[in-house]
């Protein structure tokens, strides 16, 4: 296989016999970002959770940097970042004690410390206790105790939850940045597809337990594309004419609704309608936004 | 073990700042003052007279509230991770959980040691204050301390055990006081006495050279067989179960 960073097969979690993740397979290749998209309770965190190795796997296996998280658990989580749910931090102490926590832990140079308090923006305020910060301010502190260890993967779960436009504004571009700039290969969770389409690479939707989709985000763009609905005076003798002629459409309320259809091909359709004498009220294009195929996608049955 | 002591030195830290420490000395300060203020029986031998004083700081200190404070320091230490959700964070960088349980341990028994030293120090001061005669006598006095300290490990660690399960502060320290209490009939008797864990700290405190009655005053052998047995119990028992929690 290419270079998967993580890849799960089968990967379940039972609890009291429900399946909360069920037979899941997460392909996430180097460097980019991939969504985890899906409504809350879908498993998300759960399974990540199974990622980090904070709960076992009823079922299934992890593999990450290529390696069985099971039997190389420790080596693994050293190459990985995370903050899950919500950020965890030590009330008491300042941004930089809380930092300093885990730098002995995790045995890097001090000097550490005061860069990821650059990359995430409070150098201004790291000498100050943490139980004073906005919940943005907690959620880049959080991000900077992930990137402390010089992480090769970034695990966020929810990363702009409970956050103001400009906090989300803030965190979307501290991710985007992270591929470019230090190679970091990260997986984000949300439940909203407008958070993550800005950023990812590849998304993969989970619903009930079940990955429903995974793909590129173009992937699923393209399935979005806009249909063509055409008014006709005479709309059954013209969808004729035009099936005929090669292009695929149906009727729809009385109305031709053309699939894909590039410019030329729209041209060519109404000059065709027009020479064969029926009048034409309105050509339209019909948009689905992402939002609305991602809640199909979630919202169809469970055989997807 | 290095990383166990990177572990352990993390921990330090987030427990150097926190309020509870000024708990650590206020049950030797206040056994000291009850040294200062008992009155030994007249006329005996100046090393039983102490003996006697010795006992009366233990009574209140290792009856009660050296247990107490065993409870608390183990809801202390799980503290800040259940407020913030710091299990995950700390369980999820490259660490064990046999170390990150080691760790917490092994802080809170480095305090409840630090609690003992200052107990010691402070009846070796009442010995000199009141004006004993003749020499200190070390034998007793490292006895006493030390004994309560390897006393109250094994109620450390089945506080550690119940702390890591509830995310209460307040319901593990129920707990420790619901067991704690019964203290004051059992050390009266001669037949649970020696088998109750949360009566160890008292027993082994009390100089063996002081008075005897119900269970004070035992062989040192039964109270090992008690305090190691309980020991490997609660620790096996808490450690099992921190290895199979749910993140």
């Amino acid at each position: 296989m290419s270079e998967w960073i993580i890849q799960t097969k089968d990967l379940c979690k039972s609890y009291r016999g429900r399946l909360a993740v069920d037979h899941v397979n997460l392909n996430i290749a180097r460097g980019e970002i991939y969504g985890f998209l899906g409504p809350n309770g879908a498993g998300k965190t759960t399974t990540i959770r199974m990622l980090l190795g904070l709960i076992k796997p009823t079922r299934g296996s992890v593999e990450i940097f290529g390696k069985s998280l099971k039997r190389e658990k420790l080596h693994i989580l050293r190459k990985i970042g995370s903050l899950v749910e919500y950020p965890s931090y030590y009330g008491h102490l300042t941004a930089v004690e809380n930092l300093e926590a885990i730098r002995r832990i995790l045995d890097v140079p001090k000097t550490r410390i005061a860069q990821v308090l650059e990359t995430v923006g409070l150098t201004k305020d790291a000498k100050r206790p943490v139980k004073g910060f906005s919940l943005g301010m907690k959620q880049r502190l959080g991000i900077a105790a992930a990137l402390l260890g010089e992480p090769e993967m970034l695990i966020l779960d929810e990363p702009t939850n409970g956050l103001d436009p400009s906090g989300i504004l803030e965190i979307r571009e501290l991710i985007k940045a992270m591929p470019k700039q230090h190679g970091i290969t990260v997986l984000v969770s949300s439940h909203l597809l407008s958070e993550v389409e800005q950023m990812a690479s590849t998304v993969g939707i989970i619903r009930q337990g079940r990955m429903v989709f995974q793909d590129t985000i173009e992937s699923l763009r393209r399935q979005s594309e806009g249909s063509i609905s055409v008014a006709v005076s005479e709309p059954e003798e013209a969808l004729l004419a035009l099936l005929r002629m090669g292009f695929r459409g149906k009727l729809e309320n009385g109305r031709i609704a053309l699939e894909r259809t590039d410019d030329q091909s729209v041209a060519r359709i109404v000059k065709a309608l027009v020479e064969q004498n029926h009048a034409v009220y309105r050509v339209e294009e019909k948009r689905k936004s992402l939002e609305e195929l991602f809640l199909q996608i979630v919202g169809e049955g469970g055989g997807a | 073990m290095r990383s166990f002591l990177r572990l352990l030195s993390a921990e330090r830290l987030k427990l150097a700042k926190s309020r509870f420490r000024w708990l650590l000395p206020a049950s030797p300060l206040l056994a000291a003052v009850v040294g200062l203020l008992s009155n030994p029986p007249a006329g005996a031998p100046p090393r039983v007279e102490f003996a006697v004083v010795l006992s009366g700081m233990s009574f209140l200190h290792a009856m009660l509230l050296l247990p107490i404070l065993t409870g608390i320091l183990a809801s202390v230490v799980c503290r800040y991770e259940h407020a913030g959700g710091g299990w995950k964070l700390l369980l999820s960088m490259p660490v064990t959980r046999p170390q990150l349980y080691a760790a917490k341990y092994a802080l809170i028994a480095l305090h409840l040691a630090a609690v003992q030293a200052l107990f010691g120090a402070l009846a070796a001061a009442v010995f000199y204050v009141r004006g004993f005669e003749g020499p200190l006598p070390w034998d007793m006095l490292l006895q006493s301390a030390a004994g309560g300290w390897i006393a109250s490990l094994p109620l450390a660690a089945l506080q550690l055990g119940v702390s890591l399960a509830w995310s209460s502060f307040a319901a593990p320290l129920a707990v420790n006081v619901v067991f704690t209490l019964p203290n004051i009939l059992i050390v009266n008797s001669a037949d649970v006495g020696p088998y109750y864990p949360w009566a160890q700290p008292l027993l082994a405190m009390v100089p063996r050279d002081g008075e005897t009655f119900g269970a004070l005053g035992l062989p040192l052998e039964s109270l090992t067989v008690t305090v190691l047995g309980s020991f490997i119990v609660f620790l096996a028992g808490g450690l099992l179960y921190f290895q199979r929690k749910d993140i």
